[in-house]
């Protein structure tokens, strides 16, 4: 008797379903906007702008297989399009487009190689790592244009490779073309060869892969280097078509390449994911996105000198706000495996319909239940007579307090004129009062071991809710910060949700969050800069001398008037909110809760520590910082700008690390979080700062390289606490020089 | 949490009446989906016995330990604890009637030192802050009573060797003043000479009356300090020893070739 081949699970039907709801959404396009979908030009149009997402998704199927993630393709779309353009370009380089495309695909190859090597070998965890460079690539496509777009469709007219670009004789676009090609390699790689089952044997137990002899790390690299060249492909794709650049190229991508992956089948959680499935839901999502972005025609009433009228017009999402969705369905179909898949839902939810009694939930593994499972011996004595300094660096944030004080060092030898004065000295605290409001929440998050990639745009919800509260709705000051606040904290509560009960990783829920949080407050204000607030709302962005001009109680001179001068009523509220989380975390109980949920939490778990609880309110806690961050920024700007608090996410997280915070968790402290908020913003400044040479002209650094340089002081961040810290990477330098044995292991992951 | 939760006594105050059991599994039946994974095994404890469980892989050890802590729920049969059924629904309702469980990788927390280890989640406090000197004292009189070196509980528990991180461990266990401690595989991440401090280790809790399961593959250790041997295979008992009674031999049979209807 031969044997037969298992028939298809769910996910073996995945695809089919996918299609059927993309039909169904396509005729849901076609009735409401009839003119854009009803044609077949249209659907090539759809397809045409899948195709370069599909690419992508193709791409990043091989990492999220590994267990992976890479946020950093957007950046490379973007810079792969510049770097073609300007190779190309008349106004620049002026050279061929072989050699644009050969320097476009080594730099994609390098992006890759750069992601996997700090991915595996230097064990940095994948979402910080392509966070990271997410925003250097994005620092640099604004650094290398200034800002400014590249067109060359003249010289361009004399290039046949243009063509890939445009329609070919059977009527549809060559892009389409690549696609199907690339699908299909991507779909025989990762479905029929060697390459593919090592991915999926790396990404559903790394550890037995690695002991079948599978070079992991290799496989991860592998995986990297190719969603890298993809995206690169999509870029070049991109200007070959447009025949122009703008710096805004790839921006969000990564959110709809990861979203049409997971959307496609995939599962977060590694080891599953088809490239057929991702290519389906590159698609879908493009669909999804075209929607959104259409208007829906409505007739709108308006009363004209006691005149009725009805008017046409287009009800449109402002273009901010198309994020927000996208960001909902990525969770969405994060969802669907912990709560669908494992729980069963259908089948119980079918069974409860028909009254049959429920098939049983599939044992969930409590924490005692993992607890038996054989684990590899974590055992890695280490010497313990540490001298002077090494006691001084075991304190994990001393090295942050040390960091502190030699910058400011550095900025008054560069600037001895400026620097200690009244005025830098209340600017350095403004722009360390962010950066420490944002730490301290992230700080109990790390400690936990999860992560808040969302603070930057919870910071802008708030801020944006507490705008279009008191500016579109006229509402009372206290009503307005109330609501703000309010609106912030349920984006936290919604991050621990995800978190806690759905058991979604940390990275994932917050990274939803990111997009979510930024798109709504984009939508409330609709894209626009609200400003002018009252006065008494103002004040709590100004300095205290105002506060208590505005009550009527302020010194005119003396030690009290300095010190309410060179203070503001943010670094207060910031300085109370330190002291009581930094008594909380090293005088209660909480702290070290915090602490043994991030250094084993199926250990706290069975303490007895509610580990789900801790793990919650941290979110909770971090968002309710971040939301207050918003009510002050606005007060001190007098407005609100959607952009607000973008790349905070970065700052805050790199403080946390720099003072002492560990990325996997276990280790935080308040005073290190905030000597590490006082690092990064001595480190903006001195970026920042004008420096002027004995000879020649000042010199200040544009801003857009600051930020390609605070994404890499991340990176070192992370590394020197990885390498350093945790695996005391000198020492056993040491011992290898003195020809001791070695004793550090490396532990995984 | 316990709002003061003290060290309870280690030694349990009375002996109880002779011949009365600690534990007492009944007929325990553990099915998942098709598998069945135990049938009808009875185990009985004597307080302060210590008892082997051995048994090739899949034969359902994991399981019946699992089910006498309360992290499986059992299809059918008894548990008693001193003669009083019991439903435990979670490992913390089997901590309360005193039985400790030690897991193969310890369950402890590296980043914290050892007397936060000892007292992990249950850190004494005083009014809403921390009672560093009382937690660090108490951790001491442990390791202390318990006879185990561990230098300072000030130390890192990552910085331990394996031998001194399962002390913590047994430390921690110990500070509840349990009746029962359960060890998973305790030598197997130890070498030669922790495996003798151990050994050692044990042989004083019994002494203080404490009953001890060892789930393990090395039958030496088990020969070393343990009064009886339970043998189980494929989900049945086959066979239970006492130690002074049998050797190495007759249990080996018994793991590869015995049957239930011989246990």
């Amino acid at each position: 008797m031969s044997e037969k081949r298992l028939p298809n699970s769910l996910f073996g039907s995945w695809e089919v379903g996918l299609t059927i709801f993309m039909l169904i959404l396509y005729a849901v396009g076609t009735y409401i906007n009839p003119r854009f979908f009803g044609s077949s030009d249209a659907l090539l149009a759809i397809l045409r702008e899948s195709s370069r997402f599909g690419i992508i998704a193709v791409g990043m199927s091989f990492v999220i297989v590994n267990r992976d993630l890479d946020l950093s393709v957007g950046s490379t779309v973007g810079l792969s399009a510049i770097v073609f353009s300007m190779i190309f370009a008349p106004t620049h380089f002026d050279l061929g487009p072989g050699t644009a495309i050969a320097i476009c695909v080594v730099l994609g190859v390098a992006i890759g190689l750069i992601n996997g090597v700090l991915v595996t070998w230097l064990q940095v965890p994948a979402f910080i790592a392509t966070l990271a460079m997410l925003f250097i690539g994005r620092g640099l496509v604004l650094g290398l244009t200034g800002g400014k777009n590249i067109g060359y469709s003249v010289k361009a007219q004399d290039f046949a490779i243009f063509g890939l670009g445009e329609d070919n004789g059977l009527g549809f676009n060559n892009q389409i073309i690549v696609f199907a090609i690339v699908a299909i390699l991507g779909a025989l790689v990762l479905g029929k060869t060697r390459w593919g089952y090592e991915t999926y044997a790396t990404g559903g137990n790394a550890l037995a892969a690695e002991y079948a002899g599978i070079r992991t790390n290799k496989v991860r690299i592998r995986a990297f280097v190719i969603s890298s060249i993809c995206a690169t492909l999509a870029g070049i794709l991109n200007v070959l078509q447009d025949k122009a650049v703008t710096s805004q190229y790839g921006q969000g991508v990564e959110l709809i390449a990861i979203a049409a992956v997971i959307v496609g089948g995939a599962s977060i959680f590694g080891g599953r994911g088809r490239v057929l499935g991702s290519c389906l839901g590159a698609i879908l999502v493009v669909i999804i996105d075209k929607v959104l972005r259409e208007g829906v025609p409505i007739t709108r009433t308006i009363d004209i000198d006691g005149v009725e009228m009805k008017i046409n017009a287009m009800a449109q999402l402002p273009p901010g706000a198309v994020p927000a969705f996208i960001g909902l369905i990525l969770l969405l179909a994060v969802l669907i495996e912990p709560v669908v898949l494992r729980r069963n839902l259908i089948g119980r939810t079918w069974a409860r319909l028909r009254g049959r009694p429920l098939p049983p939930k599939p044992d969930l593994g409590g924490v005692a239940i993992i607890g038996v499972q054989t684990r590899g011996p974590r055992v890695t004595p280490r010497s313990f007579e540490p001298g002077f300094f090494g006691r001084l660096a075991l304190r994990r944030n001393t090295a942050a307090v040390m960091l502190a004080a030699l910058l400011w060092l550095v900025g008054l030898w560069l600037r001895p004129d400026f620097w200690a004065s009244i005025d830098n000295t209340f600017n350095l605290m403004l722009a360390f009062t962010e950066v420490a409001i944002l730490a301290i929440g992230v700080t109990f998050v790390i400690a936990n071991g999860d992560i808040d990639l969302s603070v930057g745009s919870v910071l802008a919800l708030s801020g944006a809710t507490a705008a279009f509260m008191m500016k579109n709705l006229g509402a009372d000051p206290v009503v307005a910060v109330t609501v703000a606040f309010a609106a912030g904290t349920l984006a936290g509560m919604i991050n621990g949700m995800l978190v806690v009960r759905f058991g979604l990783p940390a990275f994932v829920a917050t990274l939803g969050m990111f997009y979510m949080a930024r798109g709504i407050g984009a939508w409330l204000v609709a894209g626009r800069q609200l400003s002018g607030f009252p006065d008494g709302f103002n004040l709590t962005g100004r300095k205290l001398i105002e506060l208590l001009r505005y009550w009527d109680i302020a010194p005119t001179s003396g030690l009290v008037f300095d010190i309410a001068a060179a203070l503001s009523v943010q670094t207060l509220i910031m300085v109370v909110i330190a002291v009581i989380a930094g008594v909380v975390i090293a005088f209660t109980p909480i702290g070290l809760m915090l602490l043994a949920v991030g250094g084993n939490r199926r250990a706290a778990e069975y303490a007895g520590i509610n580990t789900s609880r801790t793990r919650f309110w941290s979110l909770v806690f971090s968002a309710m910082c971040a939301s207050l961050a918003g009510i002050i920024y606005i007060a001190y700007f007098r407005s609100f700008n959607p952009s607000a608090g973008q790349l905070r996410e970065l700052d805050a997280i790199a403080a946390v690390i720099i003072g002492g915070g560990s990325i996997f968790g276990g280790y935080a402290s308040i005073i290190g979080s905030i000597a590490g908020a006082v690092v990064i913003a001595l480190i903006r400044a001195l970026l920042s700062l004008q420096i002027i040479p004995g000879d020649g002209p000042a010199f200040v650094m544009p801003q857009h390289w600051v930020n390609v340089l605070l994404g890499l002081i991340l990176i070192m961040a992370v590394l020197a606490d990885i390498w350093f810290r945790q695996n005391r990477i000198l020492s056993s330098v040491k011992d290898r020089l003195r020809g001791r044995r070695q004793v550090a292991e490396v532990p995984d992951g | 949490m316990d709002d003061d939760p003290g060290l309870k006594e280690i030694v349990p105050e009375a002996r109880p009446a002779e011949g009365e059991l600690l534990i007492d599994m009944r007929d325990i039946c553990k099915s998942f989906g098709p598998v069945r994974a135990l049938h009808n095994v009875n185990l009985r404890l004597a307080p302060g016995e210590i008892l082997g469980i051995v048994g090739d892989n899949s034969a359902g050890k994991s399981t019946l330990m699992k089910i006498l802590s309360g992290a499986y729920h059992r299809d059918s049969g008894e548990v008693l604890i001193e003669g009083q059924p019991t439903n435990f629904r979670s490992p913390h309702d089997s901590r309360e009637r005193g039985i400790e469980m030690i897991y193969q990788d310890f369950a402890l927390c590296g980043n914290m030192d050892v007397g936060q280890n000892i007292f992990l989640g249950r850190w004494p406090r005083r009014g809403p802050f921390l009672d560093r000197k009382r937690m660090y004292a108490e951790s001491r009189a442990v390791l202390d009573r318990l006879k185990v070196d561990v230098n300072s509980v000030y130390q890192k528990v990552e910085s331990l060797s394996g031998g001194r991180q399962q002390s913590v461990a047994i430390a921690r266990a110990i500070s509840f003043g349990p009746k029962l401690v359960i060890l998973d595989e305790p030598t197997a991440n130890l070498s030669v000479m922790a495996t003798n401090r151990l050994l050692e280790t044990m042989a004083e809790l019994k002494r203080q009356n404490v009953a001890q399961i060892i789930i393990s593959h090395r039958l030496t250790d088990i020969f070393e300090v343990g009064d009886k041997v339970m043998v189980l295979k494929r989900g049945e008992n086959v066979g239970e020893f006492a130690v002074a009674e049998t050797n190495e031999h007759e249990v080996l049979e018994a793991i590869v070739s015995g049957t239930p209807a011989n246990a």
